[in-house]
């Protein structure tokens, strides 16, 4: 029979939920960071929400988040004007970074050397995190606050998005554009897909997809309401988006096709994202609520329990599974 | 009607007495260096481990209580930037993060309904 989608309510934040991120997957499993505007990121497991810590340290709201591969490392951008590194593993703060404005975004190379980060002063800083008193590289050119930065091509280019509502493509080594886009309206998200290199952006209602070294449009999708955040499953047979109506929707991705929409959050989705194995995706709200939702509706993983139809009329005398995560929390 | 995908439980919350991670989490052990010292530290002694898990059960306990006896009374939140507010208690979440409150007495009105969030709360008051 039809599965309903049941998602997993991780509590813990009492702000909005602004910027999430999964690490790679590592013996331990893989890991899930967010980043609130209650100013305290949380470390969960990534398949089942659990959480394992709290960054403490932030003066104001926390903007971005990010952890590097083997979620060792993990760093953060905040309204504080700084950016911080943390050891993921003790959730000790390994190192404070002053900008001059607030902080919106951070991204780890992937050997973890460098650190880049973004925001309202418009600069891009690229911080070697084995010499931290050097100054940083710092890269001017938007005209607007920088709401996102990645590295991309093997950590030689970076990606940045900004309110001037444009996306920038930079060579690292000479700081020079190599491509520009530019929208008529602010992009509202951006996401890089290493495998294949895709880059996934959204601004109103559109959710489009480029190929992520020459910038030239793949394809793009429009959802039926304003769109926060998009991700792209690993195997790019499907992408999940949400937005200003509160909903998730799933989209095939070589059809362009709706496949399903789900409610659940209580405010505007302001992040979404694939795990690494592409087998859930979390998604953050202005509610404060951290939800996990399942790829395959259905399936044992995780904290899902698969429930054959003969097992029902068994599972049915045992409130504690049937009766839905939001009531009893 | 679709049946609901069936969870073998809710995601854990935080502690809210401690930031996390976990000194005696397989991963710390593999991954920290100070770790062995800190585990072999608190496996030296499991009856002074015994005695604090029972005194951390018993405060639970009885702080569980207390808030069993506000239930649908009249309590007074003393929050930050000076406000003082009245409502009528009616729960809280397992994580200690919001109360559920109802006639919440505001000085602009009467809230039927409302969630009031911990950190949002100094102090609180009521009679038993």
């Amino acid at each position: 029979m039809a599965m309903r989608q049941t998602p997993l309510t991780c509590s813990g934040h009492t702000r909005p939920v602004v910027d999430l991120a999964f690490s790679g997957i590592t013996p331990f499993g893989y890991f899930l960071i967010s980043a609130c505007k209650d100013g305290k990121p949380m470390l969960r497991q990534g398949d089942t929400g659990d959480w394992i810590g709290t960054f403490l340290g932030h003066k104001g709201a926390v903007w971005g988040a990010t952890l590097n591969t083997d979620a060792t490392k993990a760093a953060t951008a905040a309204a504080d004007f700084t950016a911080k590194v943390w050891d993921a593993v003790s959730g000790d703060e390994v190192l404070t970074l002053a900008h001059k404005h607030i902080v919106k975004t951070v991204n780890f190379t992937k050997d973890s050397n460098f650190l880049l980060t973004a925001g309202n002063d418009k600069l891009l800083r690229i911080y070697d995190l084995s010499s931290p008193e050097a100054a940083p590289q710092e890269i001017a050119g938007h005209t607007s606050a920088i709401k996102k930065a990645l590295w991309c091509n093997d950590d030689k280019q970076i990606l940045s998005a900004a309110d001037d509502k444009t996306i920038r493509l930079w060579d690292r080594s000479s700081t020079e554009v190599v491509k520009t886009l530019t929208f008529e309206t602010s992009v509202s998200s951006m996401e890089y897909v290493a495998d294949g290199e895709i880059l996934v952006i959204t601004y109103g209602k559109t959710i489009a997809f480029y190929d992520a070294l020459s910038l030239d449009l793949i394809k793009t999708v429009e959802a039926p309401a304003p769109i926060n955040s998009a991700s792209l499953h690993p195997d790019k047979d499907f992408f999940v988006a949400g937005g200003e109506d509160f909903k998730l929707y799933k989209f095939d991705y070589s059809t362009k096709e709706e496949l399903e929409s789900y409610k659940g959050h209580f405010g505007p989705v302001h992040c979404v994202r694939f795990s690494p194995d592409g087998e859930l995706y979390a998604s953050g709200s202005e509610d404060g609520t951290l939800r996990l939702w399942q790829t395959a509706v259905g399936k044992t993983y995780g904290l899902w329990k698969c429930v054959l139809p003969e097992d029902l009329g068994t599972e049915n005398s045992e409130p504690l599974y049937n009766s839905p995560p939001e009531i009893k929390a | 009607m679709a049946a609901p995908v069936s969870v073998l439980r809710l995601p854990k919350g935080p502690d809210p007495n401690s930031r996390g991670f976990d000194p005696k989490s397989p991963r710390f052990i593999a991954l920290c260096r100070t770790s062995i010292s800190m585990s072999a530290a608190s496996e030296a002694d499991p009856e002074e481990q015994q005695r604090e898990q029972h005194a951390r059960t018993t405060l639970r306990e009885r702080f569980l209580h207390c808030l069993l006896a506000m239930t649908n009374k009249k309590v007074q939140f003393h929050m930050y930037e000076k406000v003082k507010v009245e409502a009528t208690f009616g729960a809280s979440d397992i994580d200690m993060l919001h109360f559920q409150v109802s006639d919440l007495h505001t000085p602009i009105g009467v809230q039927k309904e409302a969630l009031i969030r911990c950190h949002d709360v100094i102090s609180l008051t009521f009679d038993a």
